[in-house]
């Protein structure tokens, strides 16, 4: 049974060994294992809710020695949705990269990048970790410039430096942690950890590498070039996959790891920094002239509502509220990849068929391609938190918590951020609406429209009505046997 | 007396490590830069040598001085006429570069020496040595990278990978060098067979004394490196489909033989301990091999000739022109 845990992994690494031996098979290897993994990634799922916490050392040695694969509930949900939306932006990049050389040289590179995501999920060692971070980080920046033109190859280059700053300082964390604590294994690191310089410093340097990759203002100037440059449906997994297991790393750290040395200062200056983003990434995202900046940017805001929730799961004492808040963030941050992959396969669509994306040239695009129009208002939905999208429930849980700690400092941020993220999305919607000289009078939808649809409709709607669902999962796996918390 | 020494010269050697990076990095010109880290390089083998690290010291000077410093030195040919000079407008940032990296640093001590009033100084080693009889190899470094983090390797391993299939998604290789003179092809010539084996010899001692895959693999690039040099547009590589075969050998070996363990109701990765030492041979053949020809492809820069002829099926063919305007021209 613990051999689930090596599928996700290894299924996508295998296949992208095979994608680059038999180039001209890419399409059909790519499908295949793309599908295999979200099979596998069910069954991890499936698997969890029966029985919690399911580990496995592998190479039979002990954890500490050697090294060991977890899944808890927070891992196997987020799992679940890398699998799903990467086997449909795969679908989508099968029809987006025309070109047979192309698809040749992306899907090597996609499929490491599946198993990279799926490695970093599922690590339990943090040597391990920085590994995979480097391997996402990797291919995430080659993907970056599959576009090959000069602006995409800068901003790769830039991503590609950040990129190792940011895992250099991880990495030195880890030092420290292991010339402190003499194991690698987070399990063993949460029992021995204390409250001391070593720690906080090596909370310090893997936080601050995990900001810069998951672009925490004031380092997410890598992000927008970096994700707007790229070919759509690697922007795509960039904004809604790449950014979000940063992010997953750092609550997996803060909650399960480091717990000891938690101190609500650093979790509000984290709070602050989120706050910031909210603003100024809704902000840019209403200035941005093209639509996938405004993607881009709209990440860098929604990325700030997800470290919001830092300082009020610091604030909570454990209990029922406290569940309610970590559900909440884990729904934020699922409808997030779902509904900014969709936002991002939509930009791409347009972009094809129009040759550009300049918003204010957008007018004619509800005719010309309705169910694209839909996805960016069903997507836009989801990044305004309207009812019922999964956006709503979580930012509703926001509130609700900062109304629990007494913390309604982010209750205006909330608010505002909101607001602008309406204007953004309603003025993509209004030039969308806007009559055209681009007289397309065919209202069947595309075959390259429907990953994009399939993508928002979960966002909105499927994850709006099973979050309850959602909540239940989360909390039986955090107080299963085995777990560890 | 001779403890002093060592630690005068511990000091020299510490100094000039900081005193090369600094001078590495603050150097305008760009090529001074690059051999500066090169030498740099050099002395952390000799650091490590000093830890009685040899594994590692073998591998800094081979990987890190070597074959890093081969593939800045050929990235430079590409950057004529670039200084490393700052342009105006320019140092505000790089002055907040430098207070930041100095504030790192100093938490970095601050840290670390912490830990080590924390520490016992023991950590794994203990748990290593008391396990090694299982692992089927001597050298305890190798047991680590091959038994007991095997699957921190392989997904280093999968690093390499994916390093090389961005170089060969950028652009196509550099243009080859003319053959040289006669002294410089001779020379490769002596050389080659010399290095061929010296990367065997690393490879198979890597069970019970400092070597293994990673350096083996470095050495034969070597041997790539110096053929392309010595004027072999395609640096010993073999065609198109079996360089690609060459290039997945390593991990498609190691994930094979995880899953048959795996199949044979073990942990992924578990070898039976009678046959673990076959196994971890095979492993690392297999790895080296690999590790050998992405280096030997990164140093030429980028797709070699002919690389995606066999990538479409004949009716796109008709597309390929404009794939070759946008990514090979």
């Amino acid at each position: 049974m613990t051999d689930l845990l090596v599928w996700p992994i290894l299924l996508p690494l295998l296949a992208s060994l095979l994608a680059l031996v038999f180039p001209r098979r890419g399409d059909w290897i790519g499908g295949m294992a793309s599908l295999a993994v979200l099979i596998s990634a069910a069954w991890l799922v499936h698997s969890v809710w029966d029985n919690g916490v399911i580990a496995v050392a592998l190479g039979g040695w002990q954890p500490g020695l050697g090294i060991a694969l977890r899944a808890d509930g927070l891992s196997s949900v987020l799992l679940l949705m890398v699998a799903i939306v990467a086997l449909t932006i795969g679908i989508y990049a099968t029809r987006y990269f025309d070109n047979a050389v192309v698809r040749a040289r992306f899907w090597p590179l996609w499929l490491l990048l599946l198993a990279a995501l799926n490695a970093l999920l599922l690590s339990g060692d943090v040597f391990n970790l920085y590994v995979t971070l480097e391997l996402v980080g990797l291919t995430a920046v080659a993907l970056g410039a599959l576009g090959g033109s000069r602006d995409a190859i800068v901003a790769a280059l830039r991503y590609l430096t950040i990129g190792l700053l940011g895992s250099m300082a991880f990495l030195a964390g880890v030092v420290v942690l292991y010339a402190a604590y003499g194991t690698l294994d987070m399990v063993a690191l949460a029992s021995v950890v204390e409250d001391r310089p070593a720690t906080w410093v090596a909370l310090m340097l893997m936080t601050l590498g995990l900001l810069v990759k998951s672009a925490l203002f004031p380092m997410h100037f890598w992000l927008p070039p970096a994700h707007a440059n790229a070919p759509a449906p690697v922007s795509a997994a960039l904004s809604a996959l790449v950014v979000k297991v940063a992010f997953y790393l750092v609550l997996r750290l803060w909650l399960d790891v480091f717990t000891v040395a938690l101190h609500p200062a650093t979790a509000w200056m984290l709070g602050l920094l989120g706050a910031v983003a909210v603003l100024w990434g809704s902000y840019r995202a209403l200035r941005a002239p093209r639509l996938k900046l405004l993607a881009a940017y709209s990440t860098v805001a929604q990325l700030g509502y997800l470290f919001l929730f830092l300082p009020l799961l610091a604030g909570l004492p454990d209990g029922p509220a406290r569940e309610a808040a970590f559900g909440a963030v884990v729904l934020f941050a699922l409808t997030h990849g779902f509904a900014k992959s969709a936002l991002f396969l939509g930009a791409g669509v347009i972009q094809q068929r129009a040759g550009h994306d300049r918003i204010e040239e957008l007018g004619g695009t509800a005719r010309a391609l309705p169910v694209t129009t839909f996805v960016l208002a069903l997507s836009g939905i989801a990044l305004i938190g309207l009812p019922p999208s999964g956006t709503f429930l979580a930012k509703w849980q926001l509130l609700a918590a900062a109304v629990e700690t007494g913390q309604w400092v982010w209750i205006p941020v909330v608010a505002v951020g909101s607001l602008l993220a309406g204007a953004y999305v309603f003025r993509v919607l209004g030039h969308a609406f806007a009559p055209g000289d681009r007289d397309g009078s065919a209202l069947a939808a595309g075959r390259e429209e429907l990953p994009a649809l399939a993508l928002a409709l979960v966002a909105t709607v499927v994850l709006g009505l099973a979050a309850g669902g959602l909540w239940g999962f989360l909390d039986f796996a955090a107080m299963s046997p085995g777990g560890a918390r | 007396m001779s403890e002093l020494l060592w630690v005068l010269f511990d000091l020299v050697l510490a100094g000039l490590t900081v005193g090369l990076a600094w001078v590495a990095v603050a150097t305008r010109e760009l090529r001074r830069g690059v051999l500066l880290f090169v030498g740099l390089g050099l002395l952390l083998a000799v650091i490590w040598a000093r830890l009685r690290a040899p594994d590692l010291a073998l591998a800094e000077a081979a990987i890190g001085a070597g074959i890093a410093g081969a593939l800045l030195i050929a990235a430079l040919r590409d950057e004529i006429g670039v200084s490393a000079e700052p342009e105006d407008g320019y140092t505000a940032s790089r002055r907040l570069v430098d207070l930041g990296a100095i504030g790192l640093l100093l938490a970095l001590s601050w840290g670390l020496l912490d830990a080590f009033l924390l520490s016992d100084g023991v950590r794994l080693a203990e748990g290593v040595a008391e396990r090694l009889g299982e692992s089927g190899v001597i050298n305890p470094v190798t047991a680590v990278l091959l038994n007991f983090r095997a699957y921190d390797t392989l997904l280093e391993l999968a690093v390499v990978f994916a390093a090389v299939l961005g170089v060969l998604s950028v652009g196509p290789a550099r243009p080859a060098l003319e053959a040289g003179s006669l002294v410089l092809t001779g020379l490769v010539r002596w050389l080659v067979p010399i290095l061929v084996v010296v990367a065997g010899y690393l490879l198979w001692v890597g069970a019970h004394a400092p070597g293994g895959a990673f350096q083996a693999g470095a050495m034969l690039a070597a041997v790539a490196v110096l053929l392309r040099l010595g004027g072999v547009a395609h640096a010993g590589l073999p065609g198109t489909a079996a360089t690609r075969w060459l290039l997945v050998l390593g991990i498609g070996v190691f994930v094979i033989v995880g899953l048959s363990v795996m199949f044979a109701d073990r942990a992924f990765l578990q070898y039976p301990g009678d046959i673990a030492g076959v196994l971890i041979l095979v492993i690392e053949i297999a790895a080296t091999l690999s590790i050998a020809t992405a280096l030997a492809l990164a140093y030429l820069g980028g797709r070699p000739v002919g690389w995606e002829a066999d990538c479409d099926s004949p009716q796109h063919r008709v597309n390929r022109g404009a794939a070759d305007r946008g990514g090979d021209a």
